[in-house]
């Protein structure tokens, strides 16, 4: 319905009705040996259904720790974060294993695809959990890699790699889609069709995408762009007009 | 020269994979204490029998005959290859105790009046000698004597052919004779209280045996002590004594008590060798993926020290210095778990062996060639690694490795069988297949550890099996009664009319001689009635031998030993009686697991002696409710009867010493297969799981629970597991066959015993181990920092 919607121009980004995550004034202390590190401190955040949102900030500052926290990969020291009308900072790690599984589907700088599996297993392994899952081969189709189906990650390039990564990220039919620097071991012009790619799930299948960057070049591709500095979210600004990735200069 | 900060990295380096290490070293230690243990307990109980055999001059062959003048030892003497020779009276007994309902059997021997060096000497516990030539005066076998709580001063009374004696204890003996004394027809397992062996002065038992100026059984040392030199010397001998019936000769190869203690010395010998080779092989097996994975680990530290200067060859000794630290800690505490079993299993021999000076020595040198076993096996456990850490060029190690191969592996090539996997399935074949040298390691692991338990179990229930074959199956009597000289049938009237007895059978056994061409064997020829049921010699297959009318049954092991097959015919000549030779017909073969025996018709054999129907141990079955006192009255009063056994206390004395040994024995092959099974199993499950962390994360981030990751990463264990205990349970049957085939011996016949029950429980206990590995591994999946994995570039 709001892939129609948007399609046809009717309801424009972000949908303020739409609250898919809700990140209420978390903070996130790690212990480091004898010294506790703040690595997020007192953020709060929306994201809409169906936003392409970027996250820009130096490494260090905290946008990973933030991404993890949405992800359900850990759980922030204070502060809620919800979904579906849920708190899942208080999850139990069973839960949080579920929401991982059904709801979220993660992207990485490095791929992280399972060396002994081809492209078309990697994707598999994802769907194997899910009760409604995308037909691999589909997932595969969506990313043009239908042709390597049956080659090995070390058979496959770089961008070849993430774009497996994606399939296997979409093919569980995730509410969220989270990338953690997805082309930051790219070459430019991979960088520009991974990240086109991206654009494209958000803008005409409408998926909820969630993207890291310390690129502030790649900023301007997004619906929203989230700036991040020293563990806190300096500032939101929405993009009314998202460069095309064509027209983005590295 | 050994660099200090090295040496400290070295240390933390093994620190971190201490469970693993752990591990590894008990499986070293293992292999280093059987050794350094078994090889002591070899020196020790070696030493101990040699010392003992030389002190009292045990003698090198036994002569047995009816009766030989006393000057006759000395044309003896004057036979080549004959150092020495003593002639004396070996008699049976029946002796009375008080305690006891029934009377025992026993075996008197004469000694000279005074006290010196002998052949078959003895050597005195308790007591003084005896006071004269012919004194009624006895010296009892140590063990019996305190079995029976009797001591010198004591009174005991003792039947000597028909004549009862009262006779005063005066001190008490052991002998190298009676190492492992095994009363007649008492089974495999020693029996001190049940068998009377006791010392008689020379003329007191020549004068009561009817044997003035005589003696009936020459005992001898030789310059040339080989079995077949000594089977020489003897056939002179028995030349030079034919006309005084010779009944035995026996070389000391066969001497009961020292073939015994021979078979267990090399079973030590053998065990020593063969498990340190298992142990430290898989060891160093486990240890080569160790090292190699470490430093692969570690290559970014290489290549940095490289870039610091440190020498290839620098390298190469830090990381051999692992191999030679676990080799060192192995080596320790397998000396100290090998002092322990020396310990250990001396007690337990010196249950077994009535022999002194079984006391545990520190052997340095073994200790010492233990450890240098350890180092060594952790050397080239080590030496893999170690170059491959050498091999880096410091440039080349700072860059991350290239990329894991993809590319399809064996099962693949199978598409009916491959589609049908799952990916988990997939990703665990192709893991198996792309780490062949690790995938056959936790194989062989798992094979040697089955094959281990499947041949212990083996061992066991064949040993039961034998108990049961011998004392359940084929017998059947309570009593047996055995006769001096051979009776006609009357005495088994007799029997069968005695009180509480139900049931009488005759049987006859004879020591003959049989030839065929070249061939010879001296052995007992059981004459059974056409039907009994009280003994019942059974094939293999459990069924029934019926005795011929005519001729003889061989078992199979003497058919060999004489060349002959079923309608052959050997030289059959009795040694006892008439001793008349004949052509006997060989009418059939039978596999049996006990002696040499051959079986026919008891009026055949009796025709051979010259008789109608005669027997020489009557076996009897009686009502329940144990023995009376009055049958036993009545058997004293028949001096004819020399020695009475019972069957249920044979099988009850074998049960007790059996199933303590054998319950100890299994108790630690079932420890030591669960330390290489599950030291292998960790170290490979562990290693696999730190090369693929990022698997792990991966997975994790992706919904899967660590149980279920963990059943993906524990499927690789399984499966290799899987057809290593598939491959163990055949090699496990493999070796228990050896087994059987190492103890096809002439005194018994090994079988091997498998049963399905054992293979299960065989592979159930390895299911249980590599369960209980697993169980650690999904503890460290649970506890693996995922996250941060996944955000390092490898």
């Amino acid at each position: 319905m709001p892939v129609l919607l948007k399609a046809a121009g009717i309801i424009v980004n972000p949908s303020t009705n739409n609250v898919v995550v809700s990140v209420q004034s978390v903070s996130k202390i790690y212990r480091m040996g004898e010294v506790d590190v703040p690595a997020l401190r007192d953020s709060s955040i929306d994201i809409y259904t169906g936003e392409f949102l970027i996250i820009v900030g130096p490494s260090g500052s905290g946008k990973s720790t933030l991404l993890n926290l949405i992800g359900g990969m850990d759980r922030p020291t204070s502060g809620r974060i919800i979904f579906d009308g849920k708190d899942m900072s208080r999850a139990s790690d069973s839960d949080l294993t579920l929401f991982r599984r059904l709801q979220v589907g993660f992207i990485f700088q490095f791929y992280n695809l399972v060396p002994t599996l081809t492209a078309l297993e990697n994707v598999q392994v994802a769907v194997e959990l899910v009760p409604d899952p995308m037909d691999p081969m589909e997932a595969l189709s969506m990313v043009q890699l239908e042709d390597r189906a049956d080659h090995f990650p070390s058979q496959l390039s770089g961008g070849q790699q993430q774009r497996v990564s994606i399939a296997r990220a979409l093919a569980g039919n995730p509410s969220l889609l989270l990338c953690d620097e997805p082309t930051g071991a790219l070459d430019i012009e991979t960088s520009r069709q991974v990240l086109g790619l991206l654009v494209n799930l958000s803008r005409n299948l409408g998926k909820t995408v969630v993207l890291i960057t310390h690129n502030g070049a790649i900023a301007k591709a997004g619906d929203r762009v989230a700036r991040i500095r020293d563990g806190t979210i300096a500032s939101i600004e929405r993009n009314e007009s998202p460069t095309p990735v064509e027209e983005i200069r590295w | 020269m050994v660099n200090r900060v090295l040496a400290r990295k070295l240390v933390r380096d093994l620190l971190q994979r201490k469970g693993a290490l752990i591990a590894l070293v008990a499986i070293v230690a293992v292999g280093v204490g059987v050794f350094a243990g078994m090889s002591a307990v070899y020196k020790d109980l070696d030493g101990a029998r040699e010392r003992y055999y030389s002190r009292h001059h045990f003698a090198d062959f036994t002569v047995d005959l009816k009766r030989a003048p006393e000057w006759t030892v000395e044309i003896v003497e004057r036979l080549p290859n004959v150092r020495a020779v003593r002639g004396r009276i070996q008699q049976s007994v029946l002796v009375d105790l008080e305690t006891r309902v029934q009377p025992l059997p026993g075996m008197a021997l004469s000694l000279p009046n005074e006290r010196r060096s002998i052949i078959n000497g003895v050597m005195m516990r308790s007591g003084t000698w005896f006071s004269d030539d012919e004194a009624d005066e006895v010296i009892l076998d140590y063990q019996f004597a305190q079995a029976n709580h009797l001591e010198p001063g004591d009174r005991i009374k003792v039947l000597l052919l028909d004549k009862q004696h009262d006779l005063l204890i005066v001190g008490t003996a052991m002998s190298p004779e009676f190492v492992y004394l095994i009363p007649p027809g008492g089974g495999l397992s020693p029996d001190p209280a049940g068998y009377a062996v006791m010392y008689l002065p020379r003329k007191f038992l020549q004068h009561s045996s009817d044997l003035n100026g005589s003696y009936n059984q020459l005992v001898g040392l030789s310059y040339d002590t080989t079995r077949r030199a000594l089977e020489d010397t003897l056939v002179l001998i028995k030349e030079q004594l034919e006309p005084y019936g010779v009944t035995n000769t026996v070389p000391i190869q066969d001497q009961p008590s020292a073939s015994i203690l021979r078979d267990e010395l090399r079973n030590i010998k053998t065990t020593a060798r063969i498990f340190p080779v298992i142990f430290l092989g898989v060891a160093a097996l486990v240890l080569n993926i160790l090292m190699r994975r470490m430093v692969a680990q570690h290559r970014v530290i290489v290549g940095t020290l490289r870039a610091l200067g440190y020498s290839s060859w620098a390298i190469t000794r830090h990381y051999l210095g692992h191999g030679l630290i676990v080799g060192a800690i192995g080596g320790i505490s397998g000396a100290a778990f090998g002092w322990w079993l020396q310990g250990a299993m001396l007690g337990l021999y010196r249950q077994f062996f009535a022999m002194p000076g079984i006391e545990r020595h520190f052997h340095i040198g073994i200790f010492a060639v233990g450890c240098a076993i350890a180092l060594f096996f952790a050397l080239i456990g080590a030496i893999r690694g170690s170059r491959n850490a050498a091999k880096l060029e410091p440039a080349e190690a700072m860059r991350p490795p290239p990329p894991e191969k993809g590319g399809r592996v064996l099962p693949e090539r199978i598409p009916f069988f491959w589609n049908r996997l799952s990916f988990q399935w997939k990703m665990i074949f192709r893991a198996v297949f792309r780490n062949p040298f690790r995938s056959s390691v936790s194989m062989i692991a798992s094979a040697v550890a089955t094959a281990l338990l499947v041949a212990s179990f083996s061992m066991y229930d064949s040993t039961y099996f034998m108990i049961d074959y011998h004392f359940e199956k084929s017998s059947h009597q309570d009593l047996t009664l055995s006769l001096r000289d051979p009776e006609g049938m009357r005495s088994l009237s007799e029997a069968r009319g005695l009180p509480s007895v139900s049931y009488a059978e005759a049987q006859l056994d004879v020591m003959c001689d049989m030839r065929n061409g070249p061939y010879h064997k001296r052995t007992v020829v059981t004459a059974l009635p056409r039907n009994t049921v009280l003994y019942t010699p059974l094939d293999r297959n459990g069924t029934k031998v019926v005795m011929p009318a005519g001729g003889v049954i061989l078992t199979r092991k003497l058919s060999e030993i004489l060349n002959v097959d079923v309608g052959g015919r050997i030289k059959l000549r009795p040694l006892i009686a008439r001793r008349e030779e004949v052509m006997a017909p060989v009418v059939g073969i039978v596999d049996t697991y006990f002696g040499l025996s051959a079986y026919c018709g008891i009026h055949y054999l009796s025709t051979l002696l010259g008789e109608y129907r005669v027997a020489n141990s009557l076996l009897a079955a009686t009502y329940p409710g144990a023995f009376t006192r009055s049958l036993m009255e009545q058997i004293r009063r028949r001096p004819k009867i020399i020695s009475i056994t019972e069957r249920l206390r044979a099988l009850k004395q074998m049960d007790e010493t059996m199933g303590n040994f054998m319950g100890t024995f299994f108790f630690v092959m079932v420890l030591f297969a669960g330390i290489i099974a599950f030291g292998s199993m960790l170290n490979t499950a562990l290693v696999s799981l730190s090369e693929r962390e990022r698997e792990v994360g991966t997975f994790r981030v992706l919904g899967y629970s660590s149980g279920q990751v963990t059943r993906i990463f524990s499927g690789e264990s399984f499966l290799l597991n899987g057809m290593g205990i598939v491959l163990g349970l055949g090699l496990g049957i493999g070796i228990a066959h050896l087994l059987s085939l190492a103890f096809n011996t002439e005194l018994y016949r090994f079988p091997a015993v498998i049963l399905p029950s054992r293979l299960a429980a065989s592979a159930a206990l390895m299911a249980v181990f590599v369960g209980f590995a697993q169980l650690i591994v999904y503890r460290m999946i649970r506890g693996l920092q995922w996250l941060e994995v996944l955000k390092v570039k490898e």
